[in-house]
């Protein structure tokens, strides 16, 4: 069934007239959302033709100090690395979280629930008194952050979209719904009636329900959405038989450094 | 009305006949204990005694994303994009027909939605008699263990390897006749048959309405201002797990994404859900139903009156997927129903 084109009105004033420069940093993390960036691969080299990439250690040489979009993946875990971010943040025009240890802290919160002296040991062993290290935190909880892209890693084509929507003038969207929702739509069987425990009752939606997908349970890497029910999950995960504990080490697993209270 | 008696035997030949013409989807026992519809190949087994499928039937014709509009940046024109591929749905329950009626009548309404139609015009369906019924289904209370409309063939199963085949349509029984003639009913199958579905009407009853359906939206217009909303709305999770999974909720949302040259794109419907918190989300950060409890209402008013209100009927087939996928275990309208009836019926 085929109509007639439809003409839009024109609105060239959308596009940025510009390439933007854009430049790609890590802290601790392990650089596996930047590597998703590389395996975008035939999209990557389309999108690299409005854009100008002025630093990505991961596929490129060189570094300039002068860009418009900042990227950064991983958490702070160090003092020194707020004067970093902080001289990011002053140069960058726009700051997106890559990630989520850099948007939601992610697995490195896992040593806030421990004691210092305990994970200082099992990281550095003999050196344990040579490096400064504090609670880790995503980078929000230093500079103002303008776009998230969650996720561990980031779902590349989410990445893709983030970037085309901030090259078109818009306000980069992420599902304000949880993973239940696309689970549906992908037709899984709710990990609930199998009798398993499953974050995506508090998880933001965006990665197409895929660990579910794939037969696991969503373990909430891309951080609560925004009106997440956490009293209520907490006796879904209660009812279903879960005990305390083992709901506080999933909870934890991703979510260390939200308001989580499990 | 026309009718034929087939026998199980004779199957494998339909189906081929009809596979040839389109994709056929059947019900399959899944490995989880679960039912669904699944594509059927030579083999499949055919699971005739399913409760329920896990999933709605809905997708079928309004698939969870679907293209609307592809459009081009640099020529600023754009063209409507309808999908219509052949599908035959084979064991469909009454209820779930019932749903898909209730679609046409909703979808044809106002604005004519020429996508959902596309896909519904190159469906066939094949209604059958329920043998087996979920432990959350209430279908026979709501008047939806029996249709006489929406099919193009109604099977029912009155033997370990008879049908009795009710014809709904000219399509239908050119189909079912594509393998070549086949025994017309006699009064003995045609009994057969009505016992049958009285059987499957009991079956559904196991769970029900303690009134009569007709009253719910009486019962729903006496109930605005229930305590209840609050005090279920506290454990909702807002997931909108019972709209997704109910085969009438059809409310989506529509994005656009370009390409990588940002050189052309597509808009796009996805499902969306009143239950969500960004559903009701307008310009200037406006939420028009803020509050869980207004939105918890709000899709039993829409199940119980606002529906009736349209087209005469409840906007809720009792499938029962919803009590189900709900992990909070709040959205059960056959409870909700009976409750807002029980403390609202001495009030006039």
């Amino acid at each position: 069934m085929e109509t007639a084109p439809v003409t839009l009105p024109s609105n060239e004033t959308c596009l940025l007239s510009a390439k933007p420069r854009i430049a790609f940093f890590d802290f601790a993390g392990c650089e596996g959302d930047q590597l998703q960036i590389a395996n975008l691969e035939e999209k990557l080299l389309d999108i690299l033709a409005h854009v100008e990439v002025v630093s990505f250690r991961e596929i490129k040489t060189g570094h300039a100090d002068d860009y418009d979009i900042a990227f950064v993946e991983g958490s702070i875990t160090r003092p020194e690395d707020e004067a970093r971010l902080k001289d990011i943040r002053a140069k960058a025009k726009v700051l997106v979280a890559l990630g989520a240890c850099a948007a939601i802290g992610g697995i490195n919160c896992l040593k806030n629930f421990m004691g210092e002296a305990f994970y200082r040991e099992v990281v550095y062993g003999p050196q344990a008194g040579w490096y400064r290290t504090y609670a880790a935190r995503p980078l929000s909880a230093v500079v103002p952050v303008d776009a998230e892209i969650p996720g561990c890693p980031i779902d590349r084509l989410e990445f893709a979209r983030v970037v085309k929507e901030l090259l078109l003038g818009r306000t980069p969207w992420l599902p304000d719904y949880p993973v239940c929702v696309e689970c549906k739509m992908a037709g899984n069987i709710c990990r609930y009636d199998l009798g398993k425990m499953c974050l995506g009752i508090v998880t933001r939606a965006g990665c197409g329900a895929c660990c579910v997908t794939e037969g696991a349970h969503c373990w909430g890497c891309r951080g609560l959405f925004p009106s997440a029910n956490l009293d209520a999950a907490r006796q879904v995960m209660d009812n279903a038989g879960f005990d305390r504990r083992q709901v506080q080490d999933l909870m934890r697993f991703f979510l260390g450094d939200t308001r989580a209270g499990l | 009305m026309t009718a034929y008696t087939v026998q199980m035997e004779q199957l494998p030949g339909l189906f081929a006949a009809w596979s040839a013409q389109c994709q056929v989807h059947v019900p399959v026992a899944l490995e989880t204990g679960f039912y669904d519809f699944s594509p059927w190949r030579p083999g499949t087994e055919i699971a005739f005694e399913y409760d329920v499928a896990y999933n709605p039937l809905k997708r079928f014709f309004m698939p969870p994303r679907e293209d609307m509009i592809v459009f081009d940046l640099e020529t600023y024109t754009a063209k409507p994009v309808f999908a219509a591929p052949s599908i035959l749905l084979f064991g469909v329950h009454p209820y779930d027909v019932k749903a898909v009626t209730q679609l046409d009548q909703l979808m044809e309404s106002g604005s004519v939605d020429q996508n959902y139609f596309s896909r519904r015009d190159a469906a066939v369906i094949f209604a059958m008699t329920p043998l087996a019924v979920s432990d959350t289904a209430f279908w026979a209370s709501v008047g939806a263990d029996k249709v006489d409309q929406g099919f193009d063939l109604y099977w029912t199963k009155i033997g370990p390897g008879t049908f009795h085949v009710e014809i709904g349509s000219g399509r239908g029984e050119e189909l079912l006749l594509a393998a070549g003639p086949l025994a017309p009913a006699t009064a003995g199958s045609r009994e057969a048959a009505r016992k049958a579905q009285v059987r499957a009407k009991t079956l559904g009853a196991s769970r029900s309405l303690r009134f009569d359906w007709r009253e719910t939206p009486h019962v729903m217009g006496r109930s605005w201002n229930s305590s209840l909303w609050h005090r279920k709305a506290e454990k909702c999770l807002g997931c909108g797990s019972c709209n997704i999974v109910c085969p009438t909720c059809y409310c989506f949302d529509i994005r656009e994404e370009v390409d990588e040259k940002l050189k052309a794109g597509h808009r796009f419907r996805e499902w969306d859900g009143c239950m969500l918190n960004g559903f009701a989300l307008v310009a200037g950060n406006h939420n028009f139903r803020p509050q869980a409890s207004e939105r918890y209402r709000h899709r039993y008013m829409r199940k119980g009156k606002y529906i009736f209100d349209k087209i005469g009927e409840l906007g809720c087939v009792g499938c029962g997927r919803c009590v189900r996928a709900c992990t909070s275990k709040i959205a059960d309208p056959c409870e909700i129903f009976n409750a807002l009836w029980e403390e609202s019926r001495n009030e006039i």
